[in-house]
């Protein structure tokens, strides 16, 4: 039987105290999961949730109420914050996420550097912020995720992303300043998220991986900005989950010294590993979201189990979940880690 | 003394693995003044020095920002040999169509493969992120192209991927419309069960597999 509420689960997992059992989340942004399904039943769907507060409340709350994950994760895509500092935005449909329609600068010697307090001027900061004070006041028991687009991701989503991985050599000095400023937004952003009830922050940060950085340049731009934004949200006195995509075998060592309070990673990364490796560690994933969509219900309680066995401190899907992923697949996943 | 055209051509090679933009557009007007032959000066040049850099890439030497940058590279040099290749030896350049499947909007993959391909002096034509299967068919036939190849980055799209291949079965060209896949989410068993005509692992790869196809 569950003695703790999800929100002291999920905070307590995140300090290393002990738990009744494993949390089971997903944390909103690039890892919602805001299924076709759902949507189709509840009528409350995107791509309108992505601007009216309402709309995404609602959805928030469907997305929990349906899939049986214990947050609310808020918003459902990562082109907030690229929209606030200058980029258009495709909106997609039902079944499609949001993506930059065109980056607003061509190389990071051209980024208007907009200043601080610029982010709350953007009507969907202010639908992703009354979305998050609305269900933590009326859900006190349910933590209320506010997903945050990483530094590099939202850098790369300002600035047309080749140019700005070759800047990232060619231009140095430049490329930090834009990521300095990045973070500096990013951080007005989370203040005006935890100020209204988010429960936990949760980086995801696609662009930072060893795959597409190499470890050299991981060590350089994404662990300081990564931290740079942890340390602020820690002083906000709220935790921090960071997703690393990918294969991350290169850029182990510094997965260690990122600042976040769990760290979340992608399904072919062995976290039983890892958790051996780095006792301090708190681990958070990695439920193959292939097997979430194209699997059957056996296989994915069986492999839940597995995490589980694995003694994996936060159980969540490893990447972005597929739209047309259907809820019994999410249900079974969630049914097998709270049976314990 | 000047060099010769060969020491010419592993100066330029040598000059686009180190990412040296402003020394591969020296070597370029230097082998353009000697009257070295240009397309071979790319061919045996620039083009051989982005193989070299992809195949430190695939090494994990190099990392996308470094392949980027030999890239612009070869690009630079390009411009400036382009014009002085003699007509009767440019022989049409081979087409390949790349795209990002539709509902995925993530190009980075894509987009390290068509500037592998436009290294190693094949025509790309792009098609986007985002793009239909009926889209990827269409713009193969209207460019006369006889290779797609399709990313993926998310499981979400995959099976869009079968509708590409099962689209050009339906409109006979089977055989002779051939589709790669890559991507992260794609194994190469995925490619199998799809009946695709080639996995690749990696952008570099994908230079192999377009040069197996067209036999070039």
């Amino acid at each position: 039987m569950d003695v703790l509420s999800p929100k002291e689960r999920l905070l307590r997992s995140l300090k290393k105290e002990k738990v009744d059992r494993h949390p089971i989340i997903c944390p909103g942004g690039m890892m919602n999961a805001a299924l076709v399904e759902i949507m189709q039943k509840t009528g409350h769907t995107l791509p309108e949730a992505h601007h009216v507060d309402s709309l995404m409340r609602e959805l928030a709350f469907d997305v929990q109420a349906n899939t049986g994950f214990e947050n609310f994760g808020i918003p459902f895509c990562m082109t907030i914050e690229a929209e606030a500092l200058g980029s258009p935005i495709d909106f997609g449909t039902l079944a499609c996420e949001p993506k930059i329609k065109q980056e607003a600068y061509s190389s990071v010697k051209e980024v208007r550097f907009l200043p601080r307090g610029s982010m709350e001027k953007s009507s969907r900061v202010a639908a992703v912020v009354q979305s998050l004070h609305y269900l933590s006041e009326k859900y006190p028991d349910v933590p209320a995720i506010g997903s945050l687009t990483g530094p590099l991701s939202t850098a790369a989503s300002i600035v047309d992303p080749m140019t700005f991985l070759k800047q990232l050599r060619r231009e140095k000095e430049m490329a930090h300043k834009v990521l300095t400023y990045v973070c500096e937004q990013l951080i007005d952003y989370a203040q005006l998220m935890v100020d209204n009830g988010a429960a936990v922050i949760s980086i995801a940060d696609p662009t930072a991986t060893g795959e597409i950085l190499g470890p050299k340049m991981f060590q350089e731009y994404a662990v300081p900005y990564l931290n740079m934004i942890a340390d602020a949200i820690h002083a906000m006195g709220v935790p921090v989950i960071i997703h690393i995509c990918g294969e991350m075998a290169m850029v182990k060592p510094q997965i260690a010294s990122l600042h976040g309070d769990a760290i979340s990673v992608d399904a072919f990364v062995n976290l039983k590993q890892m958790k051996d490796e780095y006792h301090s560690l708190t681990t958070m994933g990695n439920l193959s979201t292939y097997l979430l969509e194209f699997s059957d219900p056996e296989v994915i309680y069986q492999q839940a189990k597995g995490l589980l066995k694995n003694n994996i401190d936060i159980i969540a899907p490893a990447c972005g979940l597929s739209t047309s992923t259907k809820l019994a697949n999410i249900h079974a996943f969630t049914t097998a880690i709270k049976e314990g | 003394m000047s060099k010769s055209a060969e020491e010419l051509y592993e100066a330029l090679a040598d000059a686009v693995v180190d990412m040296d933009e402003d020394l591969v557009a020296d070597l370029a007007k230097e082998a353009v003044a000697a009257g070295v032959d240009a397309l071979a000066a790319i061919d045996q040049g620039l083009a051989r020095g982005m193989e070299r850099a992809g195949k430190l890439f695939e090494e994990e030497e190099y990392f996308v920002p470094e392949l980027l940058m030999c890239s612009d590279a070869v690009n630079t040099g390009i411009d400036i040999l382009k014009p002085h290749i003699k007509m009767d030896a440019a022989a049409e350049k081979h087409k390949v169509v790349v795209g990002v499947i539709e509902g995925d909007t993530h190009d980075i993959g894509k987009n390290l493969v068509k500037v592998m391909l436009n290294s190693a002096n094949f025509d790309v034509i792009d098609a986007g992120r985002d793009v239909p299967p009926a889209v990827f068919v269409d713009t193969a036939i209207q460019e006369g192209a006889s290779v797609i190849m399709i990313a993926a980055l998310m499981t979400t799209t995959m099976d869009k991927i079968g509708d590409t291949i099962q689209l050009i079965k339906e409109r006979g060209l089977a055989g002779k419309l051939r589709v790669v896949i890559g991507g992260a989410p794609i194994s190469p068993a995925f490619a199998k069960k799809v009946e695709a005509d080639a996995y690749s692992v990696n952008a570099n790869a994908a230079v192999r597999i377009a040069r197996e196809m067209l036999s070039c």
